[in-house]
């Protein structure tokens, strides 16, 4: 198109060298419109939204809105329940990143010993929960934890665990179990893309070092603990980041096992802007509030992870 | 002895450390899938099966009627169209609008163009939970709700496809480019006639990304479907299993949800190597 116009030999100078200078930039915007529409419609007006929205208290079944300031803020940190909520999810946290991270790297060590034709299969078969929705994994739990004839009470009870079905713990009923259970969960559907980036980062450290260990006459022990651990521990970081990030919204699972119950055991801070805003009397503005202290979480934890990106780029 | 034992035939090259570990593997395997592999035979029971105390993997006697139920009471069938119709437009977007966008950050020259680049890829960081109630609200007062067009709307862009695809469009050499220029080729041409089919596979790539993560999407279309009619599978699926407690059967439910599965899983196990080393590349999920 450029070209032609360059061309025509009744174009006056001026104007072509205008349409040469336009063109090129007006081209390259019109490749781009349709990403920043969209970016700018659903992503970088709505941050202004929501925080235009959690400084106001808007009447349910209505459109009044009245602008009330930082109140929403005030009312959540001085209430007993959301504190509860900020707890509950630091808990869910702790117990599904580092038991995620510590079994996927000591699974991604044994997926990288060389077991011939297999890999593929053992791979399929540790990889495969990566596929699967929040919503399945619920479902797939739910019958798990069954309280009759749930296969999980059972197994344990079969292993000695527990004496009996009686004794076994009641998953989703009780409020000490019910958390466990969605952290349980939750961190099966996240454990297939830790091994994978866990193994990434296994197969990128170079042969030589373990050959110069074996030499020393280091044990698969030691050559773990002093090899492969410390040379993991940027693959390790971003693994500790990016779980920290996904946990923080994991919504799917306890919409699905708990409904954020028994009472408010499992209701964390993502399940709690979703009850806010959409279950029974929606109080956006109380929500939006509520989303904007998580995405400060989440997002300083998106900095750090960006801000020492550069550092991983040997390893990954 | 070591050299000895390097130099037998093929065969004889087994030991104990290798079994131990092909036993280990295939132990924890079948464990991590374990979920999977019950929802599956559980799917195939009779409806008194699925219910014996102490329960068994394996059925006794295979049936279809759970299918049947799935497919026939609860609209599976609509769902699954619905959640086709779904991920298929967000795929298509998302690959058509982040070849577009990709190739004016990597190829052309234009001014703000590190300031928009570092604004989309900035547009990574924001939770969507800081902005679905606003969307939920644009959505709905447009009228969208309930429509494949709010289902959609939201996700026809990708950042993380423009970033994906910006880095694989930077590795062609840019001869390419002055080559079709000087030849009278314009940019439209050539994104579409040379760079794409060089870039098949990151592109296929990212269409898989797209499509994973448009398909297990659970919190949005929860909040903007309201009818049976416009739900998606996972939507159909979690509504399926809350009739249990009316006394419902599981075996239907697993049905469903191995309906909900089994796309995924096919493009799994088409596209394992592709989707592996993506992910163990970008870091992403998608």
């Amino acid at each position: 198109m450029a070209q032609s116009t360059l061309d025509g030999p009744t174009a006056a100078r001026s104007t072509v060298k205008a349409r040469k200078r336009v063109w090129p930039t007006l081209e390259a915007y019109l490749y781009l419109a349709p990403t920043l529409i969209g970016l700018l419609i659903f992503v970088f007006i709505p941050i202004f939204t929501s925080f235009q929205l959690s400084l106001n208290r808007i009447a349910p079944f209505g459109n009044q809105t009245r602008f009330v300031g930082l109140d929403n803020y005030v009312t959540l940190l001085t209430s007993a329940d959301y504190w509860d909520t900020v707890r509950i999810t630091f808990l869910f946290v702790l117990g599904t990143v580092p038991t995620g991270i510590a079994l996927a790297v000591a699974l991604a060590i044994l997926l990288s010993y060389p077991v011939g034709r297999m890999a593929w299969f053992y791979r399929a078969l540790i990889f495969v929960p990566v596929i699967i929705s929040s919503a399945v994994t619920g479902v797939l739990f739910r019958w798990l934890y069954h309280p009759v004839v749930g296969y999980l009470s059972y197994w344990m009870v079969q292993l000695g665990i527990f004496e009996n079905m009686q004794q076994a713990p009641n998953w989703l009923g009780s409020k000490e179990w019910a958390l466990v259970a969605v952290i349980i969960a939750t961190a099966w559907r996240q454990l297939g893309f830790n091994v994978i980036i866990a193994l990434a980062g296994v197969q990128n450290i170079d042969e030589s070092f373990y050959d110069a260990a074996k030499v020393d006459g280091a044990g698969i022990l030691q050559r773990i603990r002093h090899i492969t651990l410390p040379l993991l521990s940027p693959t390790l970081f971003f693994l500790l980041v990016i779980n920290v990030i996904y946990s923080f919204q994991a919504f799917g699972e306890i919409n699905i096992l708990t409904q954020g119950g028994p009472g408010r055991a499992t209701t964390t801070m993502v399940y709690s802007i979703f009850e806010t805003a959409f279950v029974g009397t929606p109080q956006r503005g109380l929500a939006s509030a509520q989303a904007y202290i998580l995405a400060v979480m989440v997002i300083s934890m998106s900095f750090i992870n960006f801000a020492t990106a550069s550092r991983r780029v040997h390893y990954q | 002895m070591a050299v000895q034992t390097r130099k037998a035939p093929r065969g004889f090259h087994i030991r104990f450390s290798d079994i131990a570990v092909n036993l280990l593997l295939i132990l924890i395997g079948v464990a991590i899938a374990m979920p999977i592999i019950i929802a599956i035979f559980t799917s195939f029971k009779t409806p008194s099966q699925v219910i014996t105390f102490p329960p068994s993997v394996l059925p006794k006697d295979w049936t279809l009627q759970n299918y049947v139920v799935a497919w026939n009471v609860n609209p599976f069938g609509r769902f699954l169209l619905n959640s086709t119709i779904q991920s298929g437009l967000i795929t298509l977007a998302q690959v058509l609008f982040s070849v577009m966008a990709a190739y004016a950050f990597a190829i052309l020259e234009f001014p703000g163009r590190n300031a928009l680049f570092y604004l989309v890829i900035g547009s990574l960081m924001v939770p969507f939970e800081l902005v679905f109630i606003p969307n939920y609200q644009l959505i709905s007062a447009l009228g969208w709700g309930d429509t494949y067009m709010g289902l959609t709307m939201p996700f026809l862009v990708s950042a993380f496809g423009v970033f994906l695809l910006r880095q694989f469009f930077l590795t062609v050499p840019k001869d390419f480019h002055d080559a079709a220029r000087i030849d009278g080729c314009g940019n439209w041409r050539y994104l579409w006639t040379v760079l794409v089919p060089l870039s098949k596979g990151s592109i296929g790539a990212f269409a898989i990304f797209a499509f994973l993560s448009a398909w297990n999407q659970y919190l949005w279309p929860l909040i903007i479907t309201s009818s049976v009619e416009m739900r998606t599978l996972q939507i159909g699926i979690r509504y399926f299993m809350s009739t249990l407690d009316r006394g419902a059967d599981w075996g239907p439910v697993m049905a469903g949800a191995v309906i909900a599965i089994l796309p995924a899983l096919a493009v799994f196990l088409i596209a394992q190597k592709q989707l592996v080393r993506g992910i163990a590349m970008s870091g992403l999920k998608g």
